[in-house]
Order: structure tokens, then C-alpha cells, then sequence
């Protein structure tokens, strides 16, 4: 029982954090019909950006983390729209999706020549520690964890539903044509979309590399979960996203524990089939016609 | 009287086809015009060139007297005309209020308060009244996507309303409309019309939507314009009833 809640525990803070990965996915699939190969290694890369902006520059770790922040912001919202999006998405959605499994090799790669192969310590922007739960032992960055994210989804959600902007944002995502001729700015809006995105990986990085150590290759993992979390979900709403990434974060380290570590990717990948299967929309995704 | 609109020799040329062929219409102010004809006679092309969806091969629109040809539909809505679509185009996941104030809210404000102004863009109590207009209370917070297929038509024809425009085009409001709804969409229009002077045009495969509601009509086929005149007149040309009837 004590096992359990701490799994428990650690299972909510690991999907949250894939959570917010998944919902990046599910944004910028609205507004642009893109899935992001690379969102794995979105999430990889800030963590170390700002480990090689700390040891390169000599700068204390919180302006570091404060540069990889904008330097990130920069390069993977504005520019991978600008530079990779724009001019790929006029072949296809195929072509596009190609680019972004090329664009993630080369930030692992780049990752790993650039900073180092070996995993490194992040500093926990959240208290470290344990407290006592109905027993067990329960983690407090987990906790922590959970919470941040977490107030940031309800964050993004109240900004898309309350606000002028996010209102637009909407209009756009749901009907481009009319939102443009209504004096809608539709292009910044969908460059707002991956800011966003962007902005949810540097939090989701920031808050798993403690965990799991900041290394060029955690992407792999982080990224498949997301892509599951997404799907079982539902892709085309913020609500499945955040449920899919819980699903995903609890099978994930309860299947560690009872199956097998070795085994822990497989199963939520099976959990991908059955859903893919049996309810291809997921958890609370509405099924999408396409017009052509 | 004052000429909203006015469109001179206007064509539009697909390769061989000629879809419009010289049309010449204007619309006063103040006045509901209808545009009929049969399937395929260039009424939708026609309104395509007019609101900048289509360059017209050749051809003239001016509004208010001021050329607008081959402006982009967003220029024209920021000019004052706005549109309806034939196929709905309401936002389905926003409320109706939201859907109104959308349709409001770009010709409000300047680039700041666009940014961090009031999430209404101050326009909560016009949507309201749009709302009320169009007898849409009950449905105010619900999310478009849940009204039915003539509830979505009257909120599509709010929307065109709602930013104060000088010029509204509706293309076939009648279309897939259920007889009871027709009846409060035209009872509506004929409303906003004669209390707020709201100037519009009309295009219609439905006859009896179009002679009942509109005080003049233009009549097209082949590209061209076949006869105008108020509905009367036009029930009663030879041509039309050609057109209409055949041999």
C-alpha cells in the first residue's frame, strides 16, 4: 500500500509533466495540422541549454536557465515555425512530418556533440525532500511537481477560454478562412500557438530533468509518451491531452514496479494499439471529418 | 438617394467560361436587393468578385462610391461589409455570445488594447443585444456547435450585423432552412432592415424567400443580368418567366 501511493504519487507528477508535452502536440496540431517529431527532444534540449549557458558562460544557473529560456523561445517557437513549418507544410503534412523526425536527430546529436553524452545533474527548481502520507513516504518534488504543471494547464486553459486572445486563438484553430476575413491576424495567432508549445517544453524540461537527469537522449521516452498521452487522449483537446498524460504517467511507473522495468515502455505503448483499435478518437476527442 | 454599392461591368472569366459576363447592379442604402437565378447562372461567382474571393477578369465595385475592386475580404469587412457563407461557418466551440463578440471584436480598439484590453473588447452588451435581436437568449451560453442547423443560420446572420456594417451579403440564408425558421430568419431581416436602415443583398435559388422579402430584385442567367425591377415587375417579364419556366 505504501509502494502503491508513492508510485501513485510519482505517477501524477511524470503525467503531468507529459501532460504538458501532449497538450504542446495537440496545439499545434490544431492550428497547423503538424505532429511534432521532435517534441521529445523539445523537451530534452532546454535542460540543457541551460547546463551549457551555465558551464560555457560562467553565469549563475537561475540566468541561465533564464537565457536557454528566451534563446529556446527563439529558436524552437518562432523559428522552427518560420523556418521549418512555413516553408515544409506548402508539400504536405507527410514531408513536414519527415522534416521534424530529422529536425529531432539533429538536436539529439546536436545535444550530445555539443554539451556532452554523459547524463548530468539538474538543479530541482522545487524543494526536495520526503513527508509522511497516510503511512508512506511521499516525495515532495513529486508533489511540487504536480502542482506546477498542473496550475499551469489551468493556466493555458483560462487563457484560451477567457481571454480575447484566446478566444481568437480558437477561431483560428477551428476555421482559418472566415477568422482571416473577420480582421482575425491569423498568422500571428498561429505563431502564438507555437510559442506556447515552446513555452510548455522549457517548463516540462525544467521540471522532468531533475528527475530523470538532463541527457541528449531523453527525448525518446518523453516523446513517445507524449505521442501516446496525445492519442489516448484525444488529439484535438486540451482536456484529453492532460487525462492522456496521466493515464500514460501512471501505467508507465506502476508498470515499472508490478511488470517489469525493462518492460515500462511497452506497456503504454500497448495501451497506444488498444486505443488506436478500439477507439481511435480517444478518451475525449471528438472524430474528425476532413474536407477536401 | 445614396448608392452603397455599386458594381459596373464586372466579369469573370474561367478559361472559355464566361461565369459572369458584364453585370452591371447597384444597391441603394436603406434597401434589401435579392439576386436570383438559376443553378450555375454566376450569382455565387458574382458575389465571390465582389467581396475580393475572385479577381474579376474585368470590371468595376465601388463602395460608397470609392473603388474596393480586388480588396481583400478583410479590407472590405474593415470597410464595413461583411458576409455570410452559403455552407455555416460559425465557430463551434465558442459560445453564441463569443461567436458574436468575435465577429465584432477586430474593428475595436487599437494593437494594444487588442493585447491586454477587456476580454469583451467591451463588447458583451452589443452581442447581448444582437442576441435578444435575433431572439437567441435561450441560447447565449451554449456552444454553437450544439444549435441546430437553423439556430446556426440565425447566429451566422447576427454575426454579419454585429460589427455595424454599411453593407451585408447573405448567400442563400434560405438554403436547408425548415420552413418555421425561414419565417423568423425573414421576419428578422425585414426587422434590422426597417429599424436600423441595415442596407443588404440577397442571393437565393428560393423564389418566394427572395420576391417576399426584398423590395428590388435582380435577375440573372448565363452571366448576365436578365432583368431588375421590384418583385413584380420581374414576376411579369416574359424573360424571366423563360428562364424560369422554359418554353
Amino acid at each position: 500500500m505504501d509502494q502503491f501511493l508513492q508510485l501513485l504519487v510519482a505517477g501524477l507528477a511524470t503525467g503531468a509533466i507529459y501532460a504538458l508535452a501532449a497538450i504542446g502536440f495537440t496545439l499545434v496540431w490544431q492550428t497547423s495540422q503538424t505532429i511534432n517529431f521532435a517534441q521529445g527532444e523539445f523537451v530534452m534540449l532546454p535542460a540543457i541549454l541551460a547546463l551549457a549557458a551555465r558551464d560555457l558562460l560562467h553565469l549563475p544557473f537561475w540566468a541561465a536557465a533564464i537565457l536557454a529560456t528566451v534563446v529556446f523561445l527563439l529558436l524552437f517557437g518562432l523559428g522552427f515555425k518560420r523556418f521549418l513549418v512555413d516553408p515544409m507544410l506548402k508539400h504536405g503534412v507527410l514531408p513536414l512530418a519527415i522534416a521534424t523526425m530529422a529536425l529531432s536527430i539533429l538536436m539529439k546529436e546536436g545535444a550530445k556533440d555539443g554539451y556532452s553524452a554523459q547524463a548530468a545533474q539538474f538543479p530541482s527548481l522545487v524543494p526536495e525532500g520526503t513527508f509522511s502520507l497516510l503511512g508512506a513516504a511521499v516525495s515532495l518534488r513529486d508533489v511540487a511537481v504536480f502542482v506546477v504543471a498542473i496550475t499551469a494547464i489551468v493556466a493555458l486553459q483560462l487563457f484560451v477560454t477567457r481571454t480575447r486572445l484566446g478566444r481568437t486563438m480558437q477561431a483560428t484553430a477551428q476555421n482559418p478562412t472566415v477568422a482571416r476575413i473577420l480582421g482575425v491576424r491569423v498568422e500571428r495567432m498561429i505563431l502564438l500557438t507555437f510559442l506556447i508549445n515552446a513555452g510548455l517544453a522549457v517548463l516540462a524540461s525544467y521540471l522532468i530533468s531533475p528527475i530523470y537527469l538532463a541527457k541528449f537522449s531523453n527525448g525518446e521516452v518523453i516523446g513517445l509518451s507524449a505521442f501516446i498521452a496525445a492519442i489516448v487522449g484525444g488529439f484535438n483537446q486540451v482536456r484529453g491531452a492532460l487525462a492522456g498524460g496521466f493515464i500514460v504517467g501512471l501505467v508507465d511507473n506502476l508498470a515499472a514496479a508490478y511488470v517489469s522495468s525493462g518492460y515500462r515502455t511497452a506497456v503504454p505503448l500497448g495501451l497506444l494499439v488498444v486505443f488506436i483499435l478500439f477507439k481511435p478518437e480517444g478518451l475525449l476527442g471528438r472524430r474528425e471529418e476532413r474536407t477536401v | 438617394m445614396t448608392r452603397v454599392l455599386e458594381v459596373k461591368g464586372m466579369k469573370k472569366y474561367f478559361g472559355g467560361i464566361r461565369a459572369v459576363d458584364g453585370v452591371d447592379f447597384h444597391v441603394n442604402k436603406g434597401e434589401i436587393l435579392g439576386i436570383i437565378g438559376p443553378n450555375g447562372c454566376g450569382k455565387s461567382t458574382l458575389f465571390n468578385c465582389i467581396l475580393g474571393q475572385l479577381t474579376p477578369t474585368d470590371g468595376e465595385v465601388l463602395l460608397e462610391g470609392k473603388p474596393v475592386t480586388g480588396l481583400y475580404p478583410s479590407e472590405l469587412n474593415k470597410l464595413g461589409v461583411s458576409r455570410t457563407f452559403q455552407l455555416l461557418q460559425v465557430f463551434p466551440t465558442l459560445s453564441v455570445r463569443e461567436n458574436l463578440i468575435l465577429a465584432g471584436q477586430e474593428h475595436q480598439g487599437t494593437k494594444i488594447s487588442r493585447l491586454f484590453g477587456r476580454g469583451d473588447a467591451g463588447l458583451t452588451d452589443a452581442a447581448n443585444r444582437m442576441i435578444a435581436f435575433f431572439k437567441l437568449d435561450h441560447l447565449a451560453d451554449q456552444k454553437a456547435g450544439g444549435l441546430s442547423y437553423g439556430q446556426q443560420k440565425l447566429l451566422d446572420a447576427a454575426m454579419a450585423f454585429m460589427a455595424g456594417p454599411k453593407l451585408v451579403l447573405l448567400d442563400e440564408p434560405a438554403g436547408g432552412v425548415n420552413l418555421t425558421m425561414l419565417a423568423a430568419l425573414k421576419e428578422r431581416l425585414e426587422a434590422i432592415n426597417r429599424e436600423q436602415g441595415a442596407t443588404f443583398v440577397v442571393i437565393e435559388h428560393n423564389m418566394d424567400f427572395v420576391m417576399s422579402l426584398c423590395s428590388r430584385v435582380v435577375v440573372m442567367a448565363e452571366g448576365r443580368v436578365l432583368a431588375q425591377g421590384t418583385p413584380a415587375e420581374v414576376r411579369a417579364d416574359p424573360a424571366v418567366v423563360e428562364a424560369y419556366l422554359g418554353h
